[in-house]
């Protein structure tokens, strides 16, 4: 059959097969959305799949074997924006495909009470993500005038014109580490303050710049009170921790926890 | 978005309804979301390198000259902070796009195909 070969995907190196898969974006209830009219991701039309009271987002893929593109990412988002925007959605990951129709169905019999549990948690919620990142100037200020050995080291550099010697790259090295230290720092106490909050966090990696970056769970009603609690955050961390929060998403990154038992 | 209601003036809090550059959509959407056993793997070519950890970036001999650079720059003699407006008007943005950001900047690929126009949607 057809499906297993699919199945079988092109990461074992084979030569991609000519089959075409289906592209899952989420789940919703049935009789929840009439029409998906985002574009799908890979070109094409989403469907929707209906099954014991589920109805899948989907849409076709050209074949098993595709190259994610920039927009996709997007598209795959847009697609979950807009089903977010009128019912409780439990996302997918990006990049999920099943053989067939016939296995989405499957999907859709085979986890129905997950499903159900999972848009049930999910109702009413909201996600909204938070990044905390530093007003850089002003935590080198900071830095230096907490760290002797920083700001003579930075007094002595200031003299040579030579950017790459050894005393530049010593002083580089004492700032990362402060900036690491900070960062660490600053991430234990904002998610403190978040769980004082009362606010489902799922933490991010906060890479290089922030002191952190996390996905908050916030019940849609309770929206404008957990908003004005972030904005006095802010202030209060202003002008050193800058805070922007993005949403209300989909909640991508609550709906694997939603779904488990 | 039906959801989004809000009018509160804020200050401090930079928002945004949804994604606008490659990183953020990536945050929101790459590795969340629920699992399925056995399904098709799509190729994900070019998005790997975005996973990358990027404190490993910041260990380079170019991140502590950025950092030098940056800790030299300063004018220690001025004390007065950046004032509310210039912060607002997005004058802070330029200033941080020292050491910190250019970390992150290495972790964007450029296969551009467009996708990087703001969006407008609400």
């Amino acid at each position: 059959m057809l499906a297993s070969d699919a199945r079988a995907g092109p990461a074992d190196g084979r030569a991609p097969s000519a089959a075409t898969a289906v592209y899952l974006y989420g789940v919703v209830r049935a009789g929840s959305l009439d029409v998906i009219s985002s574009d799908a991701v890979f070109d094409g039309r989403v469907a929707l799949v209906e099954e014991k009271e589920l109805v899948a987002i989907t849409s076709r893929l050209p074949s098993d074997d595709v190259r994610v593109r920039r927009r996709d990412l997007r598209r795959h988002l847009d697609v979950l924006e807009e089903a977010f925007s009128r019912t409780t959605v439990l996302p997918c990951r990006f990049g999920t495909a099943l053989p067939s129709t016939e296995d989405v169905r499957a999907f859709l019999t085979d986890r129905a009470g997950e499903l159900a549990t999972g848009l049930e948690r999910l109702e009413g919620c909201v996600q909204l993500n938070l990044t905390v990142s530093y007003d850089e100037e002003e935590l080198m200020r900071e830095i230096v005038a907490r760290d002797p050995e920083i700001a003579s080291l930075r007094e002595a550099t200031r003299e040579s014109g030579d950017a790459a010697d050894a005393g530049h790259l010593r002083l580089g090295q004492l700032v990362a580490a402060a900036v690491d230290a900070d960062r660490e720092r600053d991430a234990t106490a904002i998610a403190e303050e978040l769980t004082s909050l009362e606010i489902d966090v799922a933490e991010g990696n906060a890479g290089a710049g922030a002191a952190f970056k996390g996905a908050l769970l916030v019940r849609a009603r309770e929206l404008s009170r957990v908003e004005s609690q972030l904005e006095a955050l802010a202030q209060r961390e202003h002008p050193r921790l800058r805070f922007e929060l993005l949403g209300p998403l989909p909640p991508t990154a609550f709906a694997a926890a939603a779904v488990e038992a | 978005m039906a959801i989004a209601t809000r009018g509160t003036a804020s200050n401090y809090l930079q928002r945004a309804p949804s994604p606008s550059g490659l990183a953020e959509v990536l945050d929101v959407i790459l590795d969340k979301g629920i699992v399925i056993d056995a399904y098709v793997r799509v190729s994900v070519i070019g998005i790997e390198v975005l996973t990358i950890d990027a404190r490993i970036v910041i260990a380079s001999v170019d991140t502590y000259l950025r950092f030098a650079e940056a800790v030299n720059r300063l004018d220690l003699t001025q004390t007065e902070v950046a004032g509310l407006e210039e912060l607002r008007s997005g004058g802070s943005k330029d200033k941080t796009e020292g050491a910190i950001e250019g970390a992150k900047e290495k972790l964007t690929p450029g296969d551009g195909d467009g996708s990087k126009k703001e969006r407008s949607k609400s």
